[in-house]
């Protein structure tokens, strides 16, 4: 805690306020003998210049071990810059609730969803997205020609729009909005024995868990995951409690499903873009685990909701936390008949199909939940749905998988759902080979190994953290699996707080950030550096991290910080030192 | 209120084993056959006179068990305060210190403390006072042992806070207790939350029993420098293991001194069948006014 709160200028923050309360005593003092109020005013009334403090707002060990180390290693060298900092740790829930939901940060540390196609970079930056909640900019990062070129990606396809992407990333690494740090390895552990095929989907994916190939007489999926939080809320439009999980994914369905960065028709049979306009083919005969029927209505439903928690009945729309890149795409929904629509989407065919992969939520449960929430003991801000609140327990969806008990912190339980469409003999899609799928909780990578080794369970769902990974013995029967990671560590500023608006400001504290040494020292070298925030693929030639960062290179060597470098980048960004200490104007 | 989980139950039931073991030899050992003997004559009595506070200790432990559980709701109600940074700008490293002197066999040492001997030390007086012909010591205890959680919890509740372990991992690794040892997690986390760090209620309750055991020492001479190489095992394990601060155990040293000064006060101060004579004569001489 302590000295934080920057934007409050008023007369409430610490040392600011002993201060002015005495100049205005003596102010008091020299009203009374002199009577020069006007000149007195002037004085009295400027604003104080004191050593800019910052909060950095992360996550504990618990939580995750790298972002907490990290956090500390940018505060060590801020302060050498002259900055006052002080690290605030939350759990899990409660850091996404500070950072997505109430934007009650100065700089945050930890892991960006990010995503396999650069266009996840419109729900992270846009400005139309500042004021909402959620990982649709939680910076409040505002840049028109940034909007400009996010939308240009959106709506061109190809060259062109690889020209587009060049030129935003160009545009994002100079504004700085947020420092990605590193994209972190995922390590999973996974026994060879009881199953085969883990190889073919993403393990952070639906497509990880299903066409496994059991071997004989094995009728259960033992996953260990470290996370408690899909034991506690399965509520795939709840933020907090999402993270790089797959389980939302077996339980409901969506309309195209991601495989290597490529999607591919999952409840949709077919689309087709033309001009703006997505006309999708339904699978017919699709059931809710409830054996409700799924038809067009379900996916329209689901569109409107993504849009506005209230369904329209609110005074202005209160859009979900989750999704909304995605589902911002489809502008309107046109329902031909039970399996046949059109969606009309703002975007070019490559971006357009993203807007396929939200989860498809039955109407006749989600309906009811369009109405405002409250939640004791936590501050619910206006306009929060119960859509948005419920732990939604029992899930109920189409997937492949359905609910089938849970303990808080203890396990979630799934069963195959037989009525499932890739269990049809027509359908060559992976679907549900086991019967279960259990899912138990164990609080530490070390002992989420040990489960593995021991044949008490057959995969580690959670990316293994990085420390162990050394010390893991190769065994016959078991595996470690490499798979291909989107996600990245980052700092983040909260635009709306000054002086973190000023792009300058960004720019100088990249410069502080040793990402090679951070890459190398926190996370065992099983991180890459990267100055771009989307995958390799998509890096120009000339961002690529090439030893050093080629837009804001480490002021210093080998993790040691050239202070005197440091101060300077700070005075040519146009801040005031006062001997050691960065002075700001509160 | 135990989800199923089969770690949890093998470490349960080793706990269990390994507690009444000890118990066991060291009623032997420390109690003695005679007193024994005494008890299994005078238990009734003395359970009587001691109600009231059994009943009292058994309400705060239910209590404990639900704000535990609920702890973080609460905390933001009633607006608690983060306080890791403050903790770790006053004290910074010195509970590396530790590290420094760090072996194998100290790890296990102060990881079996922390679990087994921690648990024991809870238990084993409340037997061995019992078997004390004179009740007081051991209603005192028990009160000392309602006051600590009952402050404990409010402590826990106003501030929030993480452990070392949660701030520094990276220096702890070598000896952080769920790391070497993971399968306890599966416990502690069934009674604690990580936030629940100021004070240390393993140092409290162990000073507690620690004091108590010099105030008997005419009683159990041998049991008091056991207790008091446990009670100091105890609150340098749970910084060697990273689990607290060096200044949760200050805290929980202080927690325990006012517990037993409080216990000393307000035991034997009111007696109930006093206040139920008192009452009733209270009423009948109303009544004999009234009419």
């Amino acid at each position: 805690m302590s000295k934080r709160e920057p934007v409050s200028n008023d007369t409430t923050g610490g040392r600011g306020y002993s201060r002015r309360a005495m100049l205005a005593g003596s102010a008091g003092l020299t009203v009374a003998t002199s009577g020069c109020v006007r000149q007195v005013r002037t004085v009295v009334n400027r604003d104080d210049v004191e050593q800019l403090s910052l909060t950095i707002t992360t996550l504990p060990a618990d939580g995750d071990r790298e972002s907490i180390q990290l956090a500390r290693e940018v505060a060590a060298v801020l302060e050498a810059a002259g900055i006052d900092v002080s690290i605030e740790m939350r759990s899990n829930e409660e850091f996404l609730r500070a950072v997505l939901i109430n934007h009650d940060f100065d700089l945050c540390v930890g892991q960006h969803p990010g995503g396999t196609d650069p266009d996840f970079l419109y729900e992270a930056l846009h400005s139309l997205y500042a004021d909402e909640s959620g990982w649709q900019n939680p910076f409040g990062f505002a840049n028109l020609r940034v909007d400009d070129l996010l939308e240009e990606q959106r709506r061109t396809d190809g060259d062109d729009r690889e020209a587009a992407v060049e030129e935003l990333l160009e545009e994002v690494v100079r504004e700085q909005p947020f420092v990605p740090i590193c994209v972190p390895e995922e390590h999973r552990m996974v026994r060879t024995d009881r199953f085969d095929g883990w190889e073919d989907g993403h393990p952070a994916t639906r497509l990880g868990y299903l066409g496994l190939e059991p071997s004989e007489g094995t009728d259960r999926l033992r996953a260990v995951h470290v996370d408690a939080r899909p034991s506690q809320n399965i509520n795939p439009l709840t933020a907090e409690y999402r993270d790089h999980d797959p389980f939302v994914d077996l339980l409901y369905d969506s309309l195209a499903t991601e495989r290597d960065g490529d999607l591919e028709p999952w409840l949709a049979e077919s689309w087709a873009y033309e001009d703006g306009v997505l006309e999708v083919q339904l699978r017919e005969g699709c059931r809710f685990h409830d054996d409700e029927p799924l038809d067009a209505d379900d996916v329209e439903f689901t569109y409107e909701l993504l849009r506005d928690t209230e369904l329209e009945e609110g005074e202005s729309p209160s859009p979900p936390p989750q999704y909304r890149g995605p589902a911002g795409i489809v502008e309107d929904v046109e329902r031909r008949d039970d399996h046949e629509l059109e969606l009309e989407v703002d975007a070019g065919e490559a971006v357009a199909e993203r807007a396929l992969t939200v989860p498809i939520l039955p109407e006749h449960i989600w309906d009811d939940r369009a109405t405002p929430a409250t939640v004791p003991g936590v501050r619910v801000a206006g306009g929060t749905t119960e859509a948005v609140t419920t732990d939604n327990v029992p899930p109920i969806g189409s997937g492949p998988f359905r609910f089938g008990s849970r303990t808080e912190r203890a396990h979630l339980t799934l069963e195959r759902y037989d009525d499932h469409f890739t269990l049809r003999n027509d359908v060559d899609l992976p679907g549900p080979t086991v019967g279960e799928l259990r899912i138990q909780i164990d609080p530490r990578s070390t002992s989420a190994i040990e489960l593995v080794s021991t044949d008490s369970a057959d995969v580690t769902s959670s990316i293994l953290e990085t420390y162990v990974l050394d010390d893991i013995e190769e065994a016959d029967d078991t595996a470690m699996l490499e798979s291909p990671s989107w996600t990245f560590y980052h700092l983040g500023f909260n635009a709306r707080r000054a002086p973190f608006g000023n792009p300058r400001f960004r720019r100088a504290v990249a410069g502080l950030i040793d990402k090679a040494w951070l890459a190398e020292d926190v996370f065992h070298g099983y991180a890459e550096p990267t100055a771009t925030p989307v995958a390799d693929e998509w890096t120009p030639d000339d961002l690529v991290w090439d030893g050093e960062d080629p837009v804001t290179p480490f002021l210093g060597g080998d993790g040691d910080l050239d202070v005197d470098a440091a101060r300077e980048a700070f005075e040519d960004a146009g801040f005031r030192y006062d001997g050691e200490t960065l002075r700001v104007r509160r | 209120m135990i989800p199923e989980g089969t770690i949890l139950t093998e470490v349960l039931t080793q706990l269990v084993v390994v507690v009444t073991i000890a118990l066991l030899l060291s009623i032997g050992l420390f109690v003695g056959r005679e007193r024994l003997v005494e008890t299994t004559a005078a238990w009734r009595s003395r359970f009587r006179a001691s109600a009231p506070a059994i009943g009292v200790l058994l309400v705060v432990l239910l209590l404990n068990r639900v704000v535990r559980w609920r702890g973080d709701q609460i905390s933001s109600a009633v607006g608690g305060i983060h306080m890791t940074e403050t903790f770790y700008r006053f004290e910074g490293e010195f509970i590396l210190l530790f590290q420094s002197i760090a072996t194998d066999e100290l790890t296990m040492y102060f990881s079996a403390i922390y679990i087994y001997g921690y648990t024991f030390m809870l238990v084993f007086p409340v037997v061995a006072y019992f078997a004390l012909s004179d009740s007081r010591i051991f209603r005192r205890l028990l009160t000392a042992y309602s006051l600590n959680y009952l402050l404990g919890l409010s402590l826990y509740l106003l501030v929030i806070a993480y452990g070392p372990r949660n701030v520094m991992p990276e220096v702890l690794e070598v000896t952080m207790l769920y790391d070497n040892s993971p399968q306890y997690q599966h416990l502690t986390r069934e009674v604690n939350r990580p936030t629940n760090v100021f004070p240390s209620l393993h140092t409290s309750l162990a000073a507690i029993v620690a004091m108590f055991a010099y105030t008997t020492r005419s009683s159990y001479p041998k049991w008091f420098p056991v207790a008091v190489v446990l009670a100091i095992s105890v609150a340098i394990s749970t910084m060697y293991l990273g689990i607290h601060w060096a200044i949760d155990v200050v805290a929980g040293l202080a927690l325990a001194a006012i517990c037993v000064v409080l216990s000393d006060h307000l035991v034997g101060r009111w007696s109930l069948t006093e206040l139920y004579e008192s009452a009733r004569h209270r009423l009948e001489e109303r009544r004999r006014n009234g009419e």
